[in-house]
């Protein structure tokens, strides 16, 4: 992946921030942009697999609103485009239904989709960490180098 | 077929208690994959290590489950 050595010529004061933006905006894509391919894949996969398994259960109109579930849309968010994609999507099939003529929790779904979403987003912050960290080897002293980040030496 | 996913997506899908409490499996699943992934500097070893912490947070999870309902059999 040509990406591995353009980042690792890249001074640590714009890896580590473009590091995190990418991987809050896509999860994983922090991973991916420091050139942890497999890794990055695997985060992108089962992250956005299971944030869409969450709006697939509880309808994308009442998980993701950030006007009557404020804590819930904090974690949300952390999931990046996702939470924002299905928050426009919720706004647009929304229409102009009210709140009270919305379908959602006459049968828990709502509740199983807002921890699916939740958690994701909250999994997607673990993840951010830990793309930031591996972006900045110096904050790895006393840690070995993983394999991806010893194949981007150049030397 | 489009139509299908959109509904899919819009209308909340009707779930038994039973259900409800077999979709912690995936979520854990989710978990144990996700949080493997940024521990683990080989992911060959990930299958087994996901898969035994998979195990852990089920078995406590339901165990909580469980003891929290007999707490409330008990009182109720």
């Amino acid at each position: 992946m040509n990406t591995m050595t353009n980042t690792s010529s890249m001074p640590p004061s714009v890896r580590v921030p473009l590091t995190g933006l990418l991987g809050w905006l896509i999860p994983g894509m922090g991973h991916l942009f420091i050139g942890d391919r497999k890794r990055g894949i695997i985060i992108l996969v089962t992250l956005t697999l299971t944030f869409w398994t969450g709006i697939a259960v509880g309808g994308v109109r009442s998980t993701v609103d950030p006007q009557q579930k404020k804590l819930w849309f904090m974690a949300q968010i952390c999931g990046g485009t996702h939470a924002l994609a299905a928050y426009g999507m919720g706004v647009y099939s929304r229409g102009d239904l009210r709140k009270d003529q919305l379908a959602h929790s006459q049968w828990g779904s709502t509740e199983v989709a807002l921890v699916y979403t939740g958690v994701v987003g909250l999994l997607n912050l673990l993840a951010i960490m830990d793309a930031l960290v591996r972006a900045d080897p110096a904050s790895r002293r006393g840690h070995p180098a993983p394999a991806t980040v010893s194949r981007m030496d150049p030397t | 077929m489009s139509d299908v996913l959109a509904q899919l997506f819009v209308t909340p899908v009707s779930l038994s208690g039973v259900e409800k409490s077999l979709l912690i499996l995936p979520l854990c699943l989710s978990i144990s994959i996700v949080y493997k992934a940024t521990r683990l500097e080989r992911l060959r070893d990930m299958p087994a290590a996901v898969a035994g912490l998979w195990v852990t947070i089920v078995i406590g999870m339901y165990a909580v489950g469980v003891g929290l309902w007999v707490v409330y059999r008990v009182l109720a």
